[in-house]
């Protein structure tokens, strides 16, 4: 009895087999048809159906009726807006990553705008200063331009020397200590506006071991506090400062002039 | 399905006018196919008032090798006409069907068929237009 009702089912599936492959998107059809695939009613059952559909097609459309097909849309399409498509989360959430993308670019860009020969060690030293407290110095009463000297006489430090325009300033203490690359930094605590001097070797080109210098002052900038660099017969010296470019500009431009 | 231009327009105008209507009230049916539907039943009542073919039993032949020759040399007017005096629902299945743009489920859909019925529909159709082909355009008899 299923088997009956199995194959009627498949005859009539058979009579209702497509025109046309693309509305053959049923399972049991396919498989009704590729069992009868071949056989001589079928195809001329096939071929009967595609010459009379072709027929169809050729049935005129009255032409009021056939304006209504032409190819402009019934309905505009709605053109996307950019407020749609800004709207829209995939292009949100690429265009946030994006931008904190460009935003991480841009910064390290800028930060390193400004960069010269030994602005790391710079920056490094800035850290050095915002944690040093005064009692690992050792307490010197004098102006800070003597301590050349002293660095010469006592450590073997040549051209340490504090430039002219920070030299008379009264020193509360100093020290001489290594780096993380062993490189000796003379460190200076003057009592103008707490500020610290640090003297440390140049940066030289890897190759040749040329000093890289640089002319006139620049600035770097680390945690609240900032530096202005300079560098002269090898030795970079850097003047540091809790505050902005304006809090030393005062000191630096007697040397531009 | 009406085998009449001028109706079939009228027909045609009339739903869209409707489906227009009904997305400007946002009373757009969910289901797939109501546009088709509403315009099988439009094209229903407007061959209600028409002279209602007889109901005499037509001749029917099995689908001959030969007929898509015949079919070729038909005026699609013709075929139109003819679809058009088959009774319903056997019309709605041959007109669906032979659209060719609908696969069998969606004609049972839109037609309120079973399958057994449209098979039967189409399979008495294709005997019936064979038939009359075989009238209109008689084939040579074979020795």
């Amino acid at each position: 009895m299923k088997l009956l009702s199995s194959i009627r089912r498949q005859r009539s599936l058979l009579n209702c087999a497509p025109i046309s492959a693309r509305q053959l998107a049923d399972r049991p059809m396919r498989s009704a048809i590729s069992r009868a695939d071949g056989s001589a009613e079928f195809v001329d059952q096939q071929n009967f159906d595609r010459a009379v559909a072709r027929v169809v097609r050729l049935i005129a459309i009255p032409a009021e009726s056939a304006e209504w097909f032409s190819e402009k849309d019934l309905v505009p399409i709605s053109k996307r807006t950019w407020k749609k498509t800004l709207r829209n989360p995939a292009v949100l959430a690429i265009s946030i990553a994006v931008a904190v993308i460009a935003g991480v670019f841009v910064f390290n860009f800028v930060s390193h705008l400004n960069d010269f020969p030994g602005s790391a060690t710079a920056r490094k030293l800035l850290g050095v200063a915002a944690s040093t407290r005064p009692v690992v110095l050792d307490p010197v009463n004098a102006e800070a331009g003597t301590l050349s000297d002293l660095f010469f006489m006592k450590h073997g430090l040549e051209h340490y020397d504090v430039p002219a325009e920070f030299s008379d300033f009264a020193t509360i203490g100093c020290r001489v200590f290594e780096d993380d690359e062993s490189r000796r930094i003379a460190q200076i605590w003057v009592s103008e506006k707490r500020m610290q001097f640090f003297l440390f070797p140049a940066e030289r080109d890897s190759k040749s071991g040329a000093v890289m210098g640089f002319p006139g002052w620049r600035y770097v900038h680390q945690e609240g506090w900032t530096g202005a660099v300079t560098e002269h017969s090898g030795v970079c010296f850097m003047a540091a400062v809790r505050g902005r470019d304006s809090d030393l500009e005062p000191y630096l431009k007697p040397a531009d002039k | 399905m009406l085998g009449d231009s001028r109706k079939a327009q009228d027909v045609f105008h009339a739903t869209l006018r409707e489906a227009a209507v009904r997305a400007a009230r946002g009373e757009l049916p969910a289901e797939q196919f109501w546009l088709f539907r509403d315009a099988r039943w439009r094209c229903l009542e407007a061959t209600k008032s028409d002279l209602q073919p007889e109901s005499v039993e037509m001749d029917e032949r099995d689908v001959a090798p030969e007929a898509e020759s015949q079919i070729q040399r038909l005026d699609p007017m013709q075929l139109a006409i003819w679809i058009s005096a088959a009774p319903d629902p056997q019309r709605s299945a041959l007109a669906l069907f032979y659209l060719d743009e609908f696969d069998y489920r969606e004609i049972l859909d839109i037609a309120d068929l079973k399958l057994s019925e449209l098979s039967r529909f189409l399979a008495k159709g294709r005997r019936q237009l064979q038939a009359w082909l075989d009238s209109k355009f008689p084939q040579p008899s074979k020795v």
